[in-house]
C-alpha cells in the first residue's frame, strides 16, 4: 500500500466534499440538527393523557375519586360526559385516550362497607401507551382504595388514622433508579441519540460519495490508474471517517452541554470505541455502494439497512431482553446494540474497558469483516 | 370554439398519460429500487411486526433474599411473566451491581432480614428495588409493575392479619377497577407495529421517489428536453406525482393483502376504499414536499441527504414513537403542519377503530389543506426555477 496514493485519493475526495456546498453543510449540520430536534422532541414520558369521566353517582365520594385523576399531571381532563354512548366517538376521534366510568351507588357501597366498582376504558391503538396508561390508572386507583380501607379500619377498630394506614400498607417498595436518579428522559435518550445518528449518517455520506463516481462514470479514471484496490478504498473512506469523528465530538458536546447529560466513563475509551464504530458504519456504506448502481438506490438501501436496526434492535426504546427471541437474535447481528452499550456505559453508568471489552472486540471484528468483504467485492475490472 | 377547448384538454391529458407511462417504465426498469420497494412493503413490515415491541416484557429481575422465609419466597413468586423474568438469586449485593453494570439485569429486588416476622406482627416494613434508569420509560414501568405487585401482596397480608380472607373481600370498602382496552383488547403489538411500519414506508417513498425522479432529470440534463417541449411546469410535475402515487398504492395493496391482513390478522373495521383515498391524498401532499426539496438540490447525492433531513423528523416526531402531548409546545405546533400527523389519525381511525368520514372529516380536511399548500408551494418554486 502506497501512502502517497492513498493520500491523493483522500485529498481528491475531501475536495469534492468541500466544493459541494450543500453536501458539506449537510455532512456537518444534519447530525447536529437531528440531535437537537430529537433530543427535545422525543420525550418518551407519557404525560397529559387526555381523558373524560362519566359520573353516574354524582356524590361526594365519586367527585373525590374523579379529582384524583383531574389533579394528576399524568392526565389532562377534557370534561364530564353524560353517558357511555358519548364516549365512543370521542375515543374513535382521538379526543380522549382514557375514560373513567363511575357507576351509580358508588358512594352508597363504600359507606356500607362493601366493595365498589369503577370501569376504565383505554384506547389500545398504541399498545405501549395503553400499557403505561393502565399502570397510572392502577396506581391512582390503588391509592384511593387503600385510603378507603384505612378509613374503614380506623372507624371499625378505633385505630388512629396513621396506624390504620400502616396496617393496610404493611410493605412499602423503596425504588432507587441507578445511573439516572431523576429518571430523566433526556439524559437517557441523549447518549442513544449519538448512536442513532452515527449509525446512519456516516454510511449514507459514504455510500452516496462512492456511488456518485460510479454513476457519473468518473470511476473509470480509477480503473485505469495505478491506484490499487486497497489504496482506493482506504483513501475514499478516510475523509468520511474524519467527518464522522468531528461529529462524534460535536454530538457528545451537545449531549453534555446542551442536554446536561452526565459523562461518567473514561474519555479515551469512549473516543477510541467511537472511532471504531464510525469506521464500522462507514464500511457499511462502502458495502452498499459496491452493491448498487444508482445514488437513489444507495440512499434508500442505506437508510433501511441502518435506521431499522438502530431504532428497533439496539435497545433505543426498549431493553434487548424485552424483544421477542427472533428480535434478540437480530439485535446481536447488528453493530448498533454493541455501541449502544458503550455509549450508555460511558455516559450514564461510568463503566469502561473492563466491562465493555466484549463489545469492543465485536465492533472490531465487524469492521474488519466489512472491510474485507468490501475489498473482495470491489474489482477494477467490473463485469459489464 | 368549444371543439377547440375539448381538443386542447384531450391533448393535455394525452401528454399527461404519455409522461406518466414514461415515469412508470423508468421506475420498473431500476431493479434495485423495485426490489427495495417490495422489501419495504412486505419483508420489512413482517420483520418489524413480528419481532418489535414497544412494551416492557420479561424485565430481567435478580433477587437478594436476606430473610429466606415463606413470605419472601411468596413475594418473589409473584414477579412473573409477562412483566418480569426471574433470572436468578444473588448472594451478595455487590454481585447485583455488577449485573446491572453489565446490562444483564434490569432490576434488583432485595428483601431485608426479619421481613416475615415484621409482617406477622403487623409492623410496617419495606423492600428495596434498584432499577436500571438508563432506560427511562421501561425503568418507570418496571417500578410501577413492582409497586402494584408489592401493594397487592401487602394488602392481602394485612387483610389476613385482620382475619379477612380473599373470599370476604366483597365486604370491605375497596375500589375495584375494571380496565377494558378498546380497539386492541389484548394490546397486541402485531396489530400496531405493521400499520406503523406501513405508514412510515409510505412516507419515505412518497417524498423520495418524486424528488429523485425530478433531480435525476436535472442531473442528466434531460430536463432540457422537457423544457423545450410544449409542457407547462405543472405538466412536468404531475406525471411524476401520479406515477409514484400509483406505485405506492400498489405497494400498499401488496403489504395489506400479503402481510398485514393474512399474517398478522389485523381486523380492518373501517372502509378500505376510504383508506386508499386518504392514502392517495397523503402521497400527493408529501410529493409536494419532495418536489420542493428537488428544487433545492442539484444532484442525487444532495437530494438523498435533503429528503432524509425532511423524512426523519417527520417520522420520529409524528406521535408514533412518542406521545405528542409530551413534546414542548413549539414542537407540538410544528407537528400540526406535518401531513403525517393527520394521516396517522385517519389511518388508525379507519383501520383499527372503524371510524368513518363523519368523525375523521377534520383530520382529512387538515391533511387536504396542508397537502394543497405544500403542493402549491412546490409548483411555485419549480415554476420560478424553470421559467
Amino acid at each position: 500500500m502506497n501512502l502517497r496514493r492513498v493520500h491523493a485519493v483522500a485529498h481528491k475526495e475531501w475536495r469534492e466534499v468541500l466544493r459541494d456546498r450543500l453536501f458539506f453543510t449537510l455532512a456537518f449540520v444534519l447530525p447536529a440538527v437531528f440531535m437537537l430536534l430529537f433530543g427535545y422532541g422525543l420525550s418518551l414520558d407519557v404525560e397529559n393523557v387526555p381523558f373524560a369521566i362519566v359520573d353516574h353517582d354524582r356524590s361526594a365520594a365519586s367527585r373525590d375519586y374523579a379529582y384524583r385523576f383531574i389533579g394528576s399531571r399524568y392526565f389532562d381532563f377534557q370534561g364530564y360526559v353524560p353517558d357511555e354512548r358519548a364516549l365512543d366517538p370521542l375515543l374513535k376521534d382521538n379526543r380522549i385516550r382514557v375514560a373513567i366510568v363511575i357507576p351509580a351507588r358508588f358512594e352508597e357501597n363504600l359507606l356500607a362497607g362493601r366493595a365498589a366498582q369503577v370501569q376504565t376504558l383505554i384506547d389500545g391503538t398504541l399498545p405501549a401507551r395503553a400499557a403505561t396508561t393502565k399502570g397510572y390508572v392502577g396506581a391512582i386507583n390503588a391509592a384511593a382504595s387503600r385510603e378507603q380501607l384505612a378509613e374503614y379500619l380506623a372507624r371499625q377498630r378505633g385505630l388512629s388514622p396513621k396506624s390504620a394506614r400502616d396496617r393496610v400498607e404493611p410493605v412499602r417498595l423503596e425504588v432507587r433508579y441507578l445511573y439516572n436518579q431523576s429518571l430523566s428522559s433526556l439524559h437517557s435518550l441523549a447518549p442513544k441519540l449519538i448512536m442513532l445518528i452515527l449509525m446512519f449518517v456516516p454510511p449514507l455520506l459514504t455510500a452516496v460519495g462512492v456511488v456518485r463516481e460510479k454513476e457519473s462514470g468518473s470511476i473509470y479514471n480509477i480503473y485505469a490508474s495505478t491506484v490499487s484496490r486497497g489504496e482506493f478504498l482506504t483513501g475514499k473512506l478516510v475523509p468520511y471517517v474524519g467527518i464522522s469523528v468531528v461529529n462524534v465530538l460535536v454530538l457528545s458536546l451537545i449531549a453534555t452541554q446542551v442536554f446536561g447529560a452526565p459523562f461518567k466513563g473514561s474519555l479515551p475509551f469512549f473516543f477510541a470505541a467511537s472511532v471504531l464504530f464510525v469506521a464500522c458504519t462507514t464500511a457499511i456504506g462502502l458495502l452498499v455502494s459496491l452493491l448498487v448502481r444508482t445514488q437513489l438506490a444507495a440512499t434508500l438501501v442505506t437508510v433501511i439497512l441502518t435506521l431499522v436496526p438502530a431504532l428497533d434492535y439496539s435497545g433505543f426504546f426498549m431493553p434487548i431482553p424485552s424483544l421477542s427471541p427472533e428480535g434478540q437474535i437480530e439485535a446481536h447481528l447488528f453493530p448498533a446494540m454493541y455501541y449502544t452499550n458503550i455509549v450508555v456505559g460511558s455516559f450514564l453508568k461510568g463503566v469502561g474497558l473492563q466491562t465493555l471489552w466484549v463489545e469492543l472486540v465485536v465492533l472490531f471484528g465487524y469492521t474488519v469483516a466489512l472491510f474485507s468483504v468490501g475489498y473482495f467485492l470491489f474489482s477494477k475490472r467490473p463485469r459489464a | 370554439m368549444s371543439k377547440g377547448i375539448i381538443s386542447a384538454v384531450m391533448a393535455w391529458l394525452r401528454r399527461l398519460r404519455v409522461l406518466t407511462i414514461k415515469e412508470l417504465l423508468q421506475f420498473v426498469r431500476d431493479p434495485v429500487l423495485l426490489l427495495f420497494m417490495i422489501w419495504l412493503f412486505t419483508g420489512n413490515i413482517y420483520m418489524q411486526g413480528s419481532s418489535v415491541s414497544m412494551q416492557l416484557t420479561s424485565a430481567s429481575l435478580w433477587t437478594h433474599d436476606a430473610d429466606k422465609s415463606t413470605a419472601s419466597r411468596e413475594l418473589f413468586y409473584r414477579f412473573r411473566p409477562p412483566y418480569f423474568r426471574h433470572d436468578g438469586e444473588i448472594v451478595h449485593p455487590k454481585e447485583g451491581l455488577r449485573l446491572l453494570d453489565e446490562g444483564r439485569a434490569m432490576a434488583l429486588l432485595e428483601i431485608p432480614p426479619g421481613f416475615e416476622e415484621a409482617l406477622l406482627r403487623g409492623e410496617p416494613t419495606a423492600v428495596q428495588m434498584q432499577v436500571d434508569g438508563t432506560h427511562s420509560v421501561p425503568g418507570l414501568l418496571a417500578a410501577s409493575y413492582a409497586g402494584r405487585i408489592v401493594g397487592e401482596f401487602g394488602l392481602e397480608a394485612a387483610l389476613a392479619n385482620e382475619g379477612l380472607t380473599a373470599a370476604r373481600l366483597e365486604s370491605v370498602p375497596v375500589i375495584r377497577d375494571e380496565q377494558r382496552v378498546w380497539f386492541n383488547p389484548n394490546q397486541k403489538d402485531t396489530w400496531f407495529m405493521p400499520i406503523s411500519e406501513l405508514l412510515e414506508g409510505i412516507t419515505i417513498l412518497s417524498i423520495l421517489l418524486p424528488a429523485a425522479a425530478l433531480v435525476r432529470e436535472k442531473e442528466r440534463g434531460t430536463i432540457e428536453q422537457l423544457l423545450v417541449a410544449p409542457l407547462s411546469p405543472l405538466q412536468i410535475m404531475l406525471p411524476k406525482v401520479l406515477a409514484m402515487t400509483a406505485v405506492i398504492l400498489v405497494g400498499v395493496s401488496l403489504s395489506l393483502f400479503t402481510v398485514i391482513l393474512p399474517v398478522f390478522k389485523v381486523p380492518v373495521k373501517g372502509s378500505l376504499p376510504l383508506f386508499y383515498a386518504v392514502t392517495a391524498l397523503y402521497v400527493f401532499a408529501n410529493a409536494g414536499l419532495g418536489l420542493f426539496a428537488a428544487t433545492l438540490a442539484r444532484n442525487l447525492a444532495q437530494i438523498g441527504l435533503l429528503s432524509l433531513l425532511i423524512v426523519a423528523p417527520i417520522i420520529l416526531l409524528s406521535g408514533l414513537w412518542t406521545p405528542p402531548e409530551a413534546m414542548p409546545a413549539w414542537l407540538r405546533l410544528g407537528t400540526l403542519v406535518s401531513p403525517l400527523r393527520h394521516y396517522i389519525d385517519a389511518a388508525y381511525g379507519i383501520l383499527l377503530k372503524g371510524a368513518g368520514l363523519e368523525l375523521l372529516w377534520d383530520s382529512i380536511l387538515a391533511l387536504g389543506m396542508v397537502g394543497w399548500m405544500i403542493f402549491a408551494f412546490g409548483v411555485w418554486r419549480l415554476r420560478r426555477q424553470l421559467g
